[in-house]
C-alpha cells in the first residue's frame, strides 16, 4: 500500500471520528491540499454520520428530563431570537417537583376558592389554572410514554421467547436486540462506588464499559443495556468508582456468556 | 424544524419525543453514565432550541447524532485523566456535508446496510462511532493491527455508502 492509500484510510477514520487529535490535525491539513482525499471525505462523512442512527436503544432518560427541558422551553417560548442557550447545569439545578394529578387538581381548586373569596381577578386565576392543566397534560403524556417502555420491559422479562442467563442474585435477559440486567438481591455498593455493566461484542476480545447504576434499597435493579443485544456475546458486572471505569478495576460480581 | 425556528414550543416537544431516545442512546453509549447522558441530552436539546438554524438541511437524525456524539466526547474529555491522544477528536458538526440523497434514510435502513457488511468491517465502524473510541483503542481491544483496522473502516464505509445509495434509488 502506497503512502497516499494510507492517507485515504486515515481520511475514512477521520470521517468516522475515530482519529486522535494529532492525527486528525494532520488529516485536516492534508484535506486542504488534496482534492482526491477531499472527495473521499465528502463521500464517506455523510455515511459515517448515519451510523449514529443505530444508537437508539430501549434505554430511556428519566421522565423528569423532559419536564425540565420543556419547563425551560416554555419559559423561553416568547419571541426572543437573541436568547442565549441556558446551560444544562443551570436548568438541572432547578429540579421541578412533579405533583400527582390529584394534588394539581386540589391546588387549582384552592386557587379558584381563594380568588373568589378575595375577589381577585378571575381571568388571572383562570389563566394560571390553564397553565397548570397544560403542564399536567404534558407530564401525563410523558408518563404514558414511560409506562409504554415499562410495559415493553415487563413483556420482555415475561416472554417465553426471551433468553435468560442466571447469575447470582438475578439474571441477564435477552429479547432480540434488547438486553437487561435484572437483579433481585444486589447488595449496595460501597460509598463512592457504583455497579458497572460490561459487554463483550462479537468479534472483540475485551469487555467494553456499559452503564453504571446502583440498586434500590431492596437490592433490586432492572437495567436495560444500551448495546444491541444481538451483537453482545457476554455480560459482566463489577463494582467501580462513581462515573464508571474504562476497564474493570475489581473482581466481577458475575460474568455470563450469552450463548 | 421550521416551526421550532419560529419558537413553537409544541413543535419542539414533538421533536423531543421523536429524537430523545436517539440522543440519549448516543450519549449513553459514549459516557456509559446515566446522569451524564441525561445532562448531554438536555444540553443538546436546549442548544437546538436556542440555535435552531444550526441545522440547515440533510438528514436531521444523523446530524443530531453527530452533535450529541461531539458533546459527549467533550464531557468525556473534560472529565478524563487520560492524555488527549487517547480520545477521538470530534469531527465538527458544523461542517456537515449536505447529502440530500440521504435525507430520508432511517435507522432501519442503516441497520440493514450495516448488517450486510462483514463483521470484520462492521465492528470497527460501530465501535469507532458508537463507543467514541479511537482506531488505536479498537486495535487494542480486538488485537487486530492498526493498519488493518483503518483499511477495514474505509472499506466498510465505502460498502455502506454503496448499500445506502442502492436503498435510496431502489
Amino acid at each position: 500500500m502506497n503512502v497516499h492509500e494510507e492517507l485515504l484510510d486515515d481520511v475514512a477514520v477521520y470521517a468516522l471520528g475515530a482519529l486522535a487529535a494529532p492525527q486528525a490535525q494532520r488529516v485536516r491539513q492534508h484535506l486542504v491540499d488534496c482534492a482526491e482525499c477531499r472527495a473521499e471525505y465528502r463521500a464517506l462523512r455523510p455515511v459515517a454520520d448515519l451510523v449514529g442512527l443505530t444508537a437508539e436503544s430501549a434505554a430511556q432518560p428519566s421522565r423528569m428530563l423532559k419536564a425540565r427541558i420543556m419547563k425551560q422551553i416554555r419559559t423561553d417560548a416568547v419571541p426572543n431570537n437573541g436568547a442565549s442557550a441556558p446551560s444544562a447545569a443551570t436548568v438541572r439545578a432547578v429540579r421541578p417537583i412533579v405533583w400527582p394529578a390529584y394534588a394539581v387538581a386540589a391546588a387549582c381548586f384552592a386557587i379558584a376558592l381563594v380568588t373568589s373569596i378575595f375577589n381577585i381577578s378571575l381571568n388571572e386565576s383562570l389563566k394560571q389554572s390553564q397553565n397548570e392543566l397544560v403542564a399536567t397534560s404534558a407530564r401525563s403524556s410523558s408518563l404514558a410514554r414511560g409506562v409504554q417502555v415499562q410495559k415493553q420491559t415487563i413483556a420482555d422479562l415475561l416472554s417465553t421467547s426471551s433468553k435468560r442467563y442466571g447469575v447470582a442474585g438475578g439474571e441477564v435477559v435477552k429479547h432480540g436486540e434488547r438486553l437487561y440486567i435484572a437483579m433481585r438481591q444486589l447488595p449496595p455498593p460501597p460509598k463512592g462506588k457504583v455497579y458497572q455493566a460490561w459487554t463483550l461484542m462479537a468479534g472483540t476480545k475485551t469487555m467494553s464499559p456499559s452503564v453504571t447504576f446502583v440498586p434500590n434499597n431492596a437490592g433490586v435493579a432492572l437495567i436495560p443495556l444500551p448495546e444491541n443485544g444481538a451483537h453482545v456475546t457476554a455480560v459482566a458486572l463489577s463494582v467501580e468508582p462513581e462515573g464508571g471505569s474504562k476497564q474493570p478495576t475489581s473482581t466481577p460480581t458475575f460474568v455470563v456468556k450469552l450463548t | 424544524m421550521a416551526r421550532v425556528r419560529a419558537r413553537d414550543a409544541s413543535a419542539f416537544e414533538a421533536l423531543y419525543d421523536s429524537y430523545h431516545r436517539l440522543v440519549y442512546g448516543v450519549a449513553l453509549r459514549i459516557l456509559t453514565d446515566v446522569g451524564g447522558a441525561e445532562d448531554v441530552t438536555q444540553a443538546v436539546f436546549l442548544k437546538l432550541w436556542s440555535s435552531p438554524t444550526v441545522f440547515e438541511s440533510g438528514n436531521f437524525a444523523a446530524w443530531i447524532a453527530r452533535v450529541t456524539r461531539n458533546r459527549a466526547l467533550d464531557v468525556l474529555r473534560s472529565k478524563s485523566q487520560r492524555p488527549e491522544g487517547e480520545l477521538p477528536c470530534a469531527v465538527a458538526d458544523e461542517e456537515q456535508i449536505e447529502e440530500t440523497a440521504f435525507a430520508h434514510i432511517d435507522a432501519a435502513a442503516v441497520r440493514g446496510a450495516l448488517a450486510q457488511l462483514p463483521t470484520e468491517q462492521r465492528e470497527p465502524i460501530e465501535m469507532g462511532f458508537l463507543n467514541g473510541i479511537t482506531h488505536e483503542e479498537i486495535a487494542r481491544r480486538t488485537g487486530i493491527p492498526l493498519g488493518t483496522i483503518k483499511t477495514r473502516i474505509r472499506a466498510g464505509l465505502r460498502k455502506l455508502r454503496s448499500a445506502l445509495d442502492g436503498a435510496v434509488t431502489a
